[in-house]
């Protein structure tokens, strides 16, 4: 059924146990069907009530037995789905923290964070239903089915025939549905959200003086979406039909071919009701499978989503040519340990960045082979950072996102980068952020070459102000101290001084301990980028990033932003990305980009004089609006 | 009280619906009981050579009909289960509408996350779950408790009592000891996922900041010591979940006991035949299938007490704010609409708004508002003179009063102060009909999941496919439509994901252009486009919305030079005012400003000078 399911750590042992346990259940069953008619057939024939304590005593012995395993069952598989569930979840966020925000973004928050919470839990129920379900069906029918061959062979035919109608009419039946459901899936989607997106959009439709109306448009199509509901489960709710359909009438032809020969004087009446007893208890396991299908489907798809991006290697900065690593005996030596994750190097494959995946098996012994000491990234006045041929593309055979970027960077200044929306500033600050693993090209930092900037070493010299900095829901202390949780209080309030932040410290109840972020006091954009700037200044990392800080900003909190930020970029390497030209003046060095290239690079001035794209960006806005 | 607002309406208008699914259930297990019990009755009575084959013909024809019927009523009561169910949401769905809709200019700001009306959507999809799994269940175990101790009580009035007993534990005394162990855990487990569900949102749209902190292990770490302190309590549930199940099982093993030693006793007194041994013994295991999944519905109950309540907050809260807000004279719109209903043209002004189509003239004199008694004002002491087709630019900070003023203009609020008048009335009493004298292009405007041509004929639904056509051309949407699989009738997709913040914006100008009002009020249009898509944009708008009135609230100053005045807001008072020439002219501040939107600009003008 799913081959991931022998994959797990300590599957093994919990099928051993559940195939014990139902072997004894399905045992249990036996003893209680033959137990039960043994007593109404005596009692039956006339004998005595008290001699048959001793076997009704039996009766409830095997009928507790069979209950107790079914207990013990769903402790071992449920205790087994735990720890899987958690491992995998474990094991998603890792991964996912190593991935990063580009990852994030293109899967979405919210599917993220309900594929953690409810996608392990929908895994979970999965794992703990599949095990037993599956034993349960290739033990319990054939067991009481040869029980029953041997006491009287036409049950046992009527029995076998019913199972694989059953099982064939479900199939058929849920492909109906399932064709049913795709066929109309997409008007499917747009009347369920209907509703959604009526209240989403309320506002718009009272601006426009349709919202009294639209009420009636809500009744309207939630009709619609009954009748194609209803629809659908007509046809679903057959597969389940056909399942209680086909074994009542199994049990009932049983009964009444047991009746029949009862007549004939054929069989006995112990016989007959034992096989009665036996007969809704062949087809029970069929019947729980039906009826966890859709809870097993779900979680086996939750379970597949979190493969998928468990196997997803996120690429690690690797040095590719330095005279101190690359000496190749040392390969053998650390390949011994390649971490946990790197066991599938097939897995490699799936992983973002195409170009480098074709060569990613043959190259992946040298890549472990060469581990990078912190200090490679370490970054000082004299510090060197050069990009040789960079390049991005996000998808395959999409666009490039960066193309052949060859840029150097020397110890301290401020550096803008500059361009309109596409032309890759952002991915290109992501790339210097150690964000995202380049698909080709090197980078040299402090003298040696290197795949990507994406190692905890380099980000620990970086602090990164994007345009809408998150905040965390917790005090405006912790938020600053962020990077540096064990910053004293009086390092707190300095860097909050420095970023212009007193004013809003002084107005707040709590000061330094309001609580700000979900659940708390929520900021303005420009409040919320002086935040952002404490927690760069409270870190003192030697490199800033900053990724659009204030295009989203009124232009006076922008002015009053920008002269606070100005002289806090002294003596540091700054990256500002931005398509508000205001910021050039003010900055060292310029890289205008235009559709993934660098287009120039040099001071205000410089390009002003040169006349080309920096010129024309700084003319069409003197244009006005015409 | 709170509770029935959104559950006993509806048991009353579709009790026969009700009735009927609860009689179905009931005789779906009837059926399957039904089926055992002529099955033993059948065999036992087949195993006495019987005079007459005939005799067992019934029992046999009883065998095969119980049998099929089964079946047949489950699906049907299953059908009609969920049609009632789904009539029922379509109900609550339009009441939790209408409880919505007047409040509407109000709810970004009452709720902070768009995503609330998403959650009160799936609270009232989660409600079918009161019927389907609790109620109904609940009820039909009831009808065949109460059958099974009558059938009974037909032959042995004390055994009836016995078996009363039996089913009183499954269907009551396990139920709510179930309820007592599970509550307090089920509230804190829900409260702990809620937590974790922040925690984790949080991280993931901060995981920027955890990879550049390098302590992303740190937050993994407290993160899965949350998750195993839930799964602690959660193991904890199912430990007891299975406990419970065994402990009903146990209960019907004695009443099967029982059953055996009462059908022997009957049968050795003479009082009943033979044949009815196996017939009642058997009877036992599908009669009490029905009672066992009762602790389960029961369970749920708590799950739905969250629903419910936050379904009923958000009614109170608005009608509350309401109400609070008409005694503070701040909100004649909300609760006096409602009553009038869809005619709410004030007596002795018939054609207001039909004039108003073509002219309007805004006056704002002396208006001051706060939200509260004791509140700050958010806005004071302005006034405002605009005649038709006059053209203000409005700029500030968050929090200087702009979007109140907005909110005053189009009469959603009720100035504390002062007066705001459109043609010489009010403008909060022209209510409803406002949406024809003024219209709105914001941050966000929504895009509807539908095709392009339908979101633009909201502006007005009479209009043709020309009219729609034509607005699409003055928005300059024109080479965007033409790109399109199918032009005009392609669909946005959800919330219009197909098109680029620019795109939307066009989408939405075309739409109000068709709305074809004296006044439009634009509410930052271009916040997050870059600079070459903010200057095309409103170069459209400013192209289309020739000789009409424009209240344009702007983060930015390109564009201001176009404007008749400027005006500065801070703190809910006017800073600056002026035309841009003036300003520019007069006030050091607003050149400093306006070079950040025209860097250069000095050294051009410098340049030219000389």
């Amino acid at each position: 059924m799913d081959r991931n399911l022998l994959g797990y750590k300590g599957v093994r042992p919990v099928f051993l146990a559940v195939g014990f346990l139902t072997l004894v259940q399905s045992l249990s069953i036996l003893l209680l069907a033959k137990s039960l008619a043994e007593v109404i057939s005596a009692l039956f024939a006339g004998e005595p009530l008290k001699e048959q304590w001793g076997t009704a005593l039996l009766f409830l012995l095997a009928f507790l037995a069979r209950h107790a395993c079914g207990l013990l069952m769903s402790s071992v598989s449920y205790r087994f789905a735990e720890k899987t569930g958690s491992a995998m979840r474990r094991k998603m966020m890792d991964r996912l923290f190593r991935l990063g925000p580009r990852m994030a973004g293109d899967q979405g928050t919210g599917t993220l964070v309900t594929l953690v919470l409810e996608g392990v839990t929908k895994f979970r129920t999965y794992l703990e239903l599949i095990i037993p379900r599956m034993v349960a069906m290739s033990v319990t029918p054939v067991l009481l089915l040869v029980y029953v061959y041997t006491q009287d062979r036409m049950s046992g035919i009527i029995l076998t025939l019913t199972m694989p109608i059953i099982i064939v009419f479900m199939i058929l039946i849920g492909m109906t549905a399932r064709k049913q459901m795709d066929r109309q899936l997409e008007s499917y989607r747009t009347l369920s959200n209907h509703f959604v997106d009526s209240l989403r959009g309320l506002e718009t439709l009272k601006f426009l003086g349709r919202s009294k109306d639209h009420s009636q448009a809500i009744a309207e199509v939630s009709d619609r979406y009954r009748s194609a509901t209803m629809r659908t489960l007509r046809v679903a709710f057959l597969s389940s039909f056909a399942l209680d359909f086909f074994t009542m009438l199994s049990v009932a032809s049983v009964a009444v071919s047991l009746g029949l020969r009862l007549v004939n004087g054929d069989m006995t009446l112990v016989t007959g009701l034992t096989i009665l007893i036996l007969a809704p208890e062949y087809f029970l396991p069929v019947r729980l499978v039906g009826a966890d299908f859709h809870a097993t489907l779900d979680g086996k798809e939750a379970g597949e989503a979190m493969k998928s991006i468990i196997d997803r290697e996120p690429l690690k900065a690797v040095a590719l040519e330095n005279a101190a690593l690359s000496s190749p005996e040392t390969s053998g030596g650390d390949e011994a340990r390649p971490e946990g994750r790197r066991k599938q190097v097939g897995a490699h494959a799936s992983a973002g960045t195409p170009d480098r995946s074709a060569s990613g098996g043959g190259k992946s012994a040298a890549e472990s082979a060469s581990a990078l000491p912190e200090s490679v990234f370490a970054w000082n006045n004299s510090s060197t950072l050069s990009l040789q041929g960079i390049s991005v593309r996000h998808e395959e055979g999409g666009p490039s996102s960066l193309e052949e970027i060859r840029l150097e960077f020397t110890g301290t200044g401020k550096i803008g980068i500059i361009g309109e929306s596409g032309a890759g500033k952002s991915t290109l600050i992501d790339v210097l952020a150690g964000f995202l693993h380049p698909g080709g090209g090197s980078i040299t930092v402090n003298g040696c070459k290197v795949s990507s900037l994406t190692d905890d070493a380099w980000r620990r010299q970086t602090s990164y102000i994007p345009q809408r900095p998150y905040i965390f829901s917790g005090t405006l202390a912790d938020n600053v101290r962020f990077y540096y949780p064990e910053a004293s209080l009086d390092d707190v309030s300095r860097a909050v001084a420095a970023a212009g932040l007193s004013p809003l410290t002084a107005s707040l109840p709590g000061g330094l301990d309001e609580r700000i972020g979900g659940g708390g006091r929520s900021l303005s954009g420009g409040q919320e980028q002086r935040v952002a700037l404490a927690r760069a200044l409270l870190s003192s990392r030697p490199i800033m990033l900053l990724d659009e800080p204030t295009a989203h900003l009124d232009i006076e909190t922008e002015y009053e932003l920008k002269e606070t930020m100005l002289p806090l970029f002294e003596d540091k390497l700054v990256f500002l990305a931005t398509h508000r030209l205001h910021w050039m003046a003010d900055m060292d060095h310029i890289i205008v980009m235009k559709q993934g290239r660098v287009a120039e690079v040099g001071t205000h001035q410089e390009l002003l004089e040169r006349k080309g794209t920096y010129y024309e960006l700084v003319e069409a806005q003197l244009e006005g609006i015409h | 009280m709170k509770r029935e607002g959104w559950f006993a309406p509806y048991v009353s208008s579709y009790f026969w619906r009700f009735l009927l699914i609860v009689l179905l259930g009931a005789l779906t297990v009837f059926s399957a009981s039904s089926l055992m019990y002529t099955s033993g009755f059948l065999i036992s009575k087949a195993s006495i050579p019987p005079e007459n084959i005939l005799m067992i013909y019934v029992p046999i024809v009883g065998v095969r009909a119980f049998g099929t019927s089964r079946a047949v009523i489950h699906y049907v009561e299953r059908l009609v289960g969920h049609d009632t169910i789904l009539r029922i949401l379509s109900q609550m769905r339009q009441r939790l509408y209408r409880i919505l809709e007047p409040q509407a200019l109000f709810l970004s700001s009452r709720f902070r996350t768009g995503d609330i009306l998403g959650m009160l959507a799936d609270d009232i999809e989660y409600l079918q779950n009161v019927y389907l799994r609790t109620v109904f269940p609940a009820v039909i175990s009831l009808i065949i408790y109460a059958a099974a101790v009558i059938a009974i009580g037909t032959f042995d009035v004390r055994f009836a009592l016995l078996v009363g007993l039996y089913i009183l534990v499954l269907v009551a005394v396990l139920p709510l000891v179930s309820l007592l162990v599970t509550q307090k855990r089920q509230r804190e487990i829900k409260q702990a996922r809620n937590r974790l569900y922040q925690k984790l949102t949080d991280a993931v749209l901060g995981m920027s900041d955890w990879m550049i902190s390098g302590r992303q292990g740190q937050f993994v770490e407290t993160y899965e010591a949350d998750e195993q302190a839930v799964a602690r309590t959660d193991a904890a549930l199912r430990r007891w979940a299975r406990i419970r199940m065994f402990l009903g099982q146990s209960v019907i093993g004695l009443g099967v006991l029982s059953m055996i030693w009462w059908a022997g006793g009957e049968f050795a007194e003479g009082a009943i035949p033979g044949t009815l041994i196996a017939a009642f013994v058997l009877v036992v295991f599908p009669v009490a299938d029905a009672f066992l999944p009762v602790s389960e519905a029961i369970e749920k109950i708590p799950q739905y007490r969250n629903s419910l309540e936050r379904l009923a907050g958000v009614a109170e809260g608005l009608t509350e704010k309401a109400t609070g807000g008409t005694n503070g004279g701040a909100m004649p719109d909300g609760g006096e609409s409602d009553r009038s209903g869809g005619d709410d043209t004030p007596p002795g002004l018939p054609d207001a708004a039909v004039t108003s189509r073509q002219l309007a003239h805004i006056l704002i004199r002396g208006v001051g508002y706060r939200y509260a008694k004791e509140a700050e004002w958010s806005v004071r002491d302005l006034t405002l003179d605009i005649p038709q087709g006059k053209k203000i630019a409005i700029i500030g900070r968050s929090g200087a009063g702009k979007s109140t003023l907005l909110k005053l203009i189009q009469g959603a609020l009720a100035p504390t102060a002062g007066a705001v008048k459109i043609n010489g009335r009010d403008a909060a009493s022209y209510g409803d009909r406002i949406p024809s004298i003024i219209s709105v292009l914001n941050q966000r405007p929504h895009l509807f999941d539908t095709t392009v041509a339908n979101n633009i004929r909201l502006g007005d639904p009479e209009a043709s496919e020309e009219q729609i056509a034509r607005a699409g051309a003055l928005a300059k949407l024109g080479d965007l439509i033409a790109a399109l699989p199918a032009g005009y009738d392609t669909r946005v997709r959800e919330a219009g994901q197909r098109f680029s913040g620019g795109e939307r914006q066009r989408i939405a100008l075309a739409r109000i252009l068709l709305q074809n009002t004296p006044v439009v009020l634009l509410d930052e249009p271009t916040v997050g486009l870059d600079p070459r898509t903010e200057r095309e944009l409103l170069s459209t708008i400013f192209a289309a919305m020739e000789g009409k009135t424009l209240i344009w609230v702007t983060h930015h100053l390109v564009g201001a030079e176009r404007m008749d005045e400027v005006i500065f807001m801070e703190n809910g008072r006017v800073e600056m005012r002026g035309t841009h020439a003036e300003l520019l002219a007069s006030e050091p501040r607003y050149r400093r400003l306006y070079e950040l939107d025209r860097p250069g600009y000095a050294a051009q003008r410098g340049s030219a000078a000389r």
